[in-house]
Order: C-alpha cells, then structure tokens, then sequence
C-alpha cells in the first residue's frame, strides 16, 4: 500500500514551483508555529499548512497527517495534565499514582499541553504537505552542487525506505503463513533477516548509482526545471507571514500564558498575525484571471488556457487570411 | 559483404581475454579463461546453468566486477575500446548498459523522467540534450506515457522497461542483460525480447543476454554462447548450439529442439518459424488432431477449495481496485493446477485470498486448510539451523515431505537454492498436515523465477509427488493417503505443461478459460507452448507427445 505521504507527481503551482520556494513557503508556516505558543496562532499555523495541502490536491496526505497529528496532540495535553500539578484551576484530583505521585488534574496544565499538540500537529501537517507535494529528485538535485555525498546518503535513504516498507510487509506474510508447528518468528530474528535484506537491498541500489555515473565529478549542468513562474508568489508569501510573525512577536501578539492562570491573548496583533497566517495557506491557489465573454450560447467565463487556445486559433486564421503558414 | 560482418571490421563492443575471477573468500573461481569478442550491432545470447558464470561475466563487462564487487581478477576486459579494469562503472556508463533480473532496485529516482534524465546529468548533459534524449529512447520503449508517473506506481513490466530506458539513454554501444524477463508474463516478456531486437537492429546496439528459458530468445540472436562452471563451453551459432546441447547439456535445448530430436528431424530449429519451415519441407503440414487431456470429474470429491463470485479490492498505489472481479473456482484433492494470466491479472492476490492475506468484499470461499510459498523464499528463513525453523515431529515429518530430512543440522544458507525453496515449503506445511496427511491445498507463487532447466525438474517431481502422483512420490516417500490440491501460480508456460493436468487463465480479475491443461496451452499464442506455437494441434503442448504425432505421420 502506497504512503499517503509519498509523493505523486501531479500539477500545481506547490508541486511546479521550485523545492527552495516550497521550502521557504511551508517553512515559514513552521517558524510561525515554533515561534508562538498563542493556541489561536497556532491554530492558524494549522489551518494554513491544511489549507495549502488541499489546495495542492493533497487531501489524502494533510487528512492522515491531520489525524496523526491530532492525536499526538490529545496525547501530549493528557500526558502534560498527568505529570504537571502547575495551575490553579484543579478540575479532578485522581489521588496518589505509582510514580506520578499525586494527580491532580489542572485546566491550565491541559491548556498547555493543548498548545504543545498544536505546535507539533501544524509541523507535522506542513511536512505531510511538503512530503507529498516537493518531488524529492528535484530536491536532491538542488543540493547535488552543494553536498555531493549527502545528496547521495539522501538518494539511498530515499529509494530504499520504500523498499525496505516493501520487504518488511513481505517478510510479515511470510511470518504469518508459517505453518503453525514451524518455530514462531520472533521480533529479533525478522527485525536480522529485514537488516541483512536491507543491506543486500542497498548494495543493489548502490550498484545502480554507481552504473548510472553517480560517481563521476562531470560539471552539473544546470536544471531543466530550476525556476517556476510560482516562486515569487511563494517567496513573497514566506516573506510576509516571517515579517508579520516577527513584527507580531515584537508587538505583543504571542499574548499567552498558561500558569498559574490561563491567559490567552487576542488582541489586534494577534489576530492580525492569525489573519495573515492563515490567508498565506491560499498562497497554492491555482487562478488564471478571467473575464467574461458573451458567445452565442450566453455569458461564460474563460481560463487562461483556454484563452491561450482562443489566441493561437485567431492567430492561424489571421495568418490563414494572409495566405502564410504560421509554424 | 553482410552488414554483421562489415560490422565485425569495426572495434568490438565488447573483447574479453584470458578472464579469471574469484569473488572475495569464495572457495572457487567464478569465471575461468574466458575470453569472446562481441561485434557492434550484434546479439548474443549467454546461456548456461544457476551459477555457471553468467551474471558474473556481464558484471565485469560493466566494471561492477571487480570495481564494486571486489575480489580477485586476471586478464583484460575492453568495452568499446575502453580498459573496463582501469575505467570505473561510471566512467564505462556512456558505451555500456547493464539491466538486473531485480527492476526494484534498478531505479533511484521519484519519477520515471528524473530516473532515465539521471546518468545524462551525472555526465553533465545540457538541458536540452537531456531533454531530447530522454524523449528519444522514451519514445523507441513506448513509454512517453510513464514519463509524469512516480516509479512506484509502476507494474514489475513497466519498471523493467524504465531501468531499460535509463541504461540505453547514453545511447551506449553495448548492452547487457541478466534475466530481464525473468519476473515477466509471456506476453510482456516477448514484447521486450523483440524490442531488444529492434533496437539492436535500429540502433546498431550490441546485445548480450543471459536468459533460462531460450525458447524465448534464441531466434532473435545472432549468436549463442554457453557457460559451463564459470568457462565459456560454447561460441557459435544458435543452429549449432541446439546440436550442442542435445550431446552436452540436454537442459539447456529449446522445446521445439527436444521436439525435433525426439521426432528425428534435422536440423533442430531454432524458433517457431524456423521448426513450421522445416516440417512444411519435409511434408508434415497438419498432423491429425489429438485428444485433449483428461479433465478431472467435478463429482470425484469433494472441493478444497471453493470461491463463488469472490471479489477482492486492493490499494493498487493510485487507488483502490477490483483486483479480483467475482472469482468462481474449484479445486479437488490431488489437482494439479496452473494459474496463470498477465502481471497484474490477480493470481497471486487469489492465491493470498485463499491463504487469509486479504479479504473478499464480496462472494464466499471455502479452503480447508492450505499452505502458500510465496515469491521468495529465503523471507520464510530467519534461523541458522534448519532444525531450528522446524523443531518437533510435525517439523521433521514436514521435512521429510520435502525431502530435507537429511537437513535437519544444515544452515539454510548453504542448502542450493532448491534445497530452500523446499525447506521454505515445509515451514509453510509444518502443522498443517493432518499426522502424515498433506493440507488440503499446497499453493506456490511464481516458483521458477530465475531457475536453470534441471532445478525445474525436481520442483515438477516434487509437485506432482505432492499431489499423489504415484509415477512422483519416492522424491518425498510419503505415507500420506490423501493427496494435496497442488495450485501454481506461474508465468512460466513451458513449466506449466510439465506439472499441471489443469490450467485456469486469469484476465484482470475474471477467469477468463479454465479446461484441461493440454487444451488451454494449445488453444492461444502467448499462453502456448512451443510445441503448441510449432504444431499448432489442440493437444499437443509437450515435446514427448508432439514427437510421437510427428513419428505416427512419418512412419
């Protein structure tokens, strides 16, 4: 079964634009969310990173890493309400635990804990979104000029991970279709066999690698696919939402404090820097201007596709009335 | 003056003198003396036993050997004029390709453009060009429609297909291929033969193949070499090497050949056209019909297994898919049965079905109690004594079942790859046989893969020992009273015709033809036999009974 998170090449402005402006774009969602500990501007973080996902056609992949994160963030508020006695709001004393001591259950401790599961769910929603949406060889291939033999530790990683998923669910039907008085197969010995399979798998790989000239110091030439017409749209996007966390944060937005009572800002910069984190998750928004034509049907609206369809139609008429071919 | 020879003239693609090897500790040498010259724009085919020496002399003609694989190595190799000894694999990338039996661990990249546009940017090619050439050699596979795909999305065909366009995208003068078609159905593993010979004959890419089954492959070479524990026994034409075989090395004749031989007519040939010319000159046009085989009685016993209207639905990688479109199969005692069907058809997801890996959503099956030896057997084998996999009485009668009593103290990695295959059987059986009683159904997914001739024909009389064929059970001695329902998954036609009485043709999820196994693999072109495609007789699919027709029209 295919990861919800590998990604599938497919058309957009997220998945055409270049792997520096996607990682400047959704790495300033997770700067956002590590700089601030405001629940509502973490949330905001969230919500873009979601946003941008299913704008990009990732709905598969911001839905898992949505329950993932999600739950790692009802854990997080229900281990930090187990271990923390801070706050004055008790809202449950559970009495003396072995090795906790005595539990007392605060609002305050949930609400920060709340506000941890928040900061990990938006990161890990905005790497689900990254993961499926930046081709990984475009990647390696940006920091090929860079570092060479990290890049090449990079590519092994990424092609045998799949491999070694495949050749784990593998070894697990077999474990399952040993006959029943066959010696059970222990964690130990499958976990050897998937490590000796796994280095078999990577000398393979690496045999590939190397017939396929990794190992050659030829001059790079540069990418075919260096440079979208999207990456100013995503820079300037990275650009506002950091200059607005920055300035926010100057300004008093991260208004939040946990103990010894909740106190959660939602002043003008707060919402203010909310409002522009979440409106930056509409930065994958494919739009080409249109405009109204009338046809002999009715009113309809024209894409610029089908715009640039119409122009090279009147362009071969024209060049039809004037008796030359146009190539 | 013929084009081949005119070639000939020219530098050799490949020239090997005086080779010896030894991989690091191996007790003996892997290859020994070789030496052969490949002409440009030839194709040659290398034939030989498991472990002749094949894989490792394409190896050292791509520098993998010794470069990466270390070891101890004599002599001279030259590719297109380059010193393979001094040069590196990489340095050797732009006058040689090298395609492995394996595509899974063939590709490195996401997408299957960034996977054959990578040597071209390791070389330090120019956008364009990169873009040109990856156009051109998509285009020469019939692949410009995989291009935008990610490479794990791929069928086992088109992966295959893809490492093939990354090792011709330099547009190297040699190409060397280990099994290719090895994890193939008939139909795209032809489809690659004759696009090897196209561009071999287009490009002018000299070609060398090492293959088992040379029914396949033996009319599109120039040439044939065979390589006997690790030397070259023989260099010639594929004409000559047919007479070789016949007195040197039975296993390694083609069907068609054995057909001939058995029949007393010369000269073997060496394809299917080649053997219908012959048999149109010597007067045989249309032997009589022969009966179809025997087809088991529905009434005999009860099933073992039973699917009515089976549908099973599996994650395919893009989305979920009817794998299995409303199956309806039954499988008695002491069957033979060969499922067969393009990659991807939905044999093994039944055989799976069958076993508890997946879940109908639909339909009802009944299995009593069934053992299924997946793909690869060495995954079944995770202890260091065999004894060890198997311990107890169920264990050894297992063993013994399969032959490997003998084993019990043995390391399963220094059992032959056969001795695995049945010890990995009888992991799969231990516990499941009734006292001496084999379960229900035995079920083997894709056994043959990369088997030599000879490992074949012990697997067939184990099989059919299995199945409580009396000709067959001394291999396992066994006492066992009620035979197992034996269902073979399998691309392999000619294996087909050795062991199954039954063949049931899959089609994207639907049975498609279920009859008698001489019936089914006469009746069609990729799912034939060579004998069936030479004589074309409702029948008539083995060598053996395709002579004695021939005999009776002669005599």
């Amino acid at each position: 079964m295919r990861s919800p998170f590998a990604y599938k090449p497919r058309r957009g402005p997220l998945q055409d634009a270049s792997p520096g402006a996607a990682v400047a774009y959704l790495g300033a969602i997770v700067v956002v969310a590590f700089l601030y500990l405001n629940p509502l501007v973490l949330l905001a973080a969230g919500t873009a990173a979601s946003l941008a996902g299913i704008l990009a056609g990732v709905r598969g992949a911001v839905r898992a890493a949505l329950r993932m994160g999600l739950s790692l963030a009802l854990l997080v508020a229900a281990v930090n309400a187990l271990v923390t006695s801070r706050g004055e709001t008790v809202i449950a004393r559970l009495g003396d635990w072995p090795l906790f001591g005595r539990v007392d259950v605060t609002l305050e401790a949930i609400v920060a804990g709340v506000s941890y599961g928040l900061l990990a769910a938006a990161t890990i929603v905005a790497f689900a979104v990254y993961s499926a949406c930046v081709d990984p060889d475009r990647v390696l291939r940006a920091l090929r000029p860079f570092a060479g033999r990290s890049a090449l530790t990079a590519t092994l990683v990424s092609r045998l991970v799949p491999v070694a998923a495949v050749d784990a669910a593998r070894l697990r039907d077999a474990s399952a279709l040993r006959g029943p008085a066959a010696a059970p197969v222990g964690k130990a010995p499958l976990a050897r066999r998937l490590l000796a399979g796994s280095l078999d798998r990577a000398v393979d790989v690496a045999a590939t690698l190397e017939l396929r000239g990794y190992s050659l110091n030829a001059p790079r030439a540069r990418s075919r696919h260096s440079h979208s017409r999207y990456d100013r749209r995503f820079y300037a996007v990275a650009a506002a939402v950091l200059l607005a966390a920055i300035a926010g944060k100057l300004l008093g937005a991260d208004d939040f404090q946990a103990y010894p009572t909740v106190a959660i800002g939602f002043g003008p910069a707060t919402l203010a820097v909310a409002a522009v984190v979440t409106a930056s998750g509409l930065a994958p928004l494919r739009h080409g201007p249109k405009r109204r034509i009338h046809s002999a049907d009715g009113p309809k609206s024209l894409s610029v596709r089908d715009k640039s369809a119409r122009r090279r139609q009147e362009l071969d008429r024209s060049a039809r009335r004037r008796g030359v071919a146009r190539v | 003056m013929s084009e081949l020879a005119i070639r000939r003239g020219a530098a050799p693609a490949l020239e090997v003198r005086g080779l010896d090897y030894s991989y690091p500790r191996a007790p003996r040498p892997a290859l020994v003396d070789v030496s052969l010259e490949i002409a440009p724009g030839e194709f040659v085919l290398l034939a030989g036993r498991s472990a002749s020496g094949k894989s490792t002399l394409l190896k050292a003609a791509c520098g993998l050997v010794p470069h990466f694989h270390g070891g101890e190595i004599e002599g001279e190799v030259r590719v297109a004029e380059i010193d393979a000894l001094a040069a590196g694999p990489g340095e050797l990338a732009a006058a040689v390709g090298y395609l492995a039996q394996d595509p899974e661990t063939q590709v490195v990249s996401t997408t299957v453009a960034a996977e054959i546009e990578l040597p071209l940017e390791m070389r330090g090619d120019a956008p364009a060009d990169r873009a040109r050439a990856v156009e051109e050699v998509a285009l020469a596979l019939a692949i410009p429609h995989l291009l935008d795909r990610a490479v794990d999305t791929l069928s086992g065909g088109e992966l295959q297909r893809v490492a093939l366009a990354a090792a011709l995208v330099t547009r190297p003068r040699l190409i060397l291929l280990d099994e290719p078609t090895s994890q193939l159905d008939p139909v795209a593993g032809d489809e690659l033969i004759w696009l090897l010979r196209r561009l071999n004959e287009e490009w002018g890419v000299a070609v060398l193949l090492a293959e088992h089954r040379l029914e396949r492959c033996l009319a599109a070479a120039d040439r044939v070499m065979a390589m006997e524990d690790g030397a070259v026994g023989f260099d010639g034409a594929p004409g000559e090497f047919l007479a070789w075989s016949q007195v040197n090395d039975a296993a390694l004749s083609t069907p068609a050949a054995r057909l001939f031989s058995l029949a007393g007519i010369e000269p073997l040939p060496v394809g299917v056209r080649d053997a219908r010319q012959t048999l149109r000159g010597t007067g045989i046009g249309h032997p009589p019909h022969v009966a179809g085989g025997r087809v088991p009685d529905p009434r005999s016993s009860e099933p073992v297994l039973s699917a009515k209207n089976l549908w099973v639905e599996l994650d395919r990688g893009e989305e979920l898919r009817d794998v299995l479109r409303g199956i309806d199969l039954e499988v008695r005692p002491g069957e033979r049965v060969a499922l067969m069907g393009r990659n991807g058809a939905g044999k093994s997801t039944l055989l799976r079905t069958a076993a508890g890996l997946h879940e109908a959503v639909a339909g009802k099956l009944d299995v009593g109690s069934i053992a299924l030896l997946t793909q690869n057997p060495s995954d079944y084998l995770v202890r260091e004594r065999v004894g060890d996999e198997l311990p107890g009485d169920a264990g050894m009668e297992a063993l013994r079942v399969v032959g490997l009593e003998h084993a019990a103290d043995a390391d399963p990695r220094d059992l032959s790859g056969g001795e695995r295959q049945r010890l990995a059987l009888a992991i799969a059986l231990a516990g499941r046989m009734e006292g001496e009683l084999l379960p229900g159904v035995v079920a083997l997914d894709e056994p043959t893969r990369g088997m030599d001739r000879a490992r074949k024909d012990d697997l067939v009389t184990l099989i059919r020992g299995l199945a409580g064929d009396v000709a067959f059970v001394s291999h396992a001695e066994t006492k066992a009273t009620r035979p197992a329902a034996v269902v073979v998954a399998t691309h392999d036609v000619e294996f087909a015709s050795a062991f199954a009485e039954r063949v049931v043709l899959l089609g994207e999820g639907v049975v498609i033809a279920d009859g008698p196994m001489e019936e089914i693999l006469s009746g069609g072109w990729y799912f034939a036999t060579e004998v069936a495609r030479v004589l074309d007789l409702p029948g008539v699919v083995t060598p053996e009974k395709g002579a004695a027709v021939l005999r009776g029209e002669l005599g």
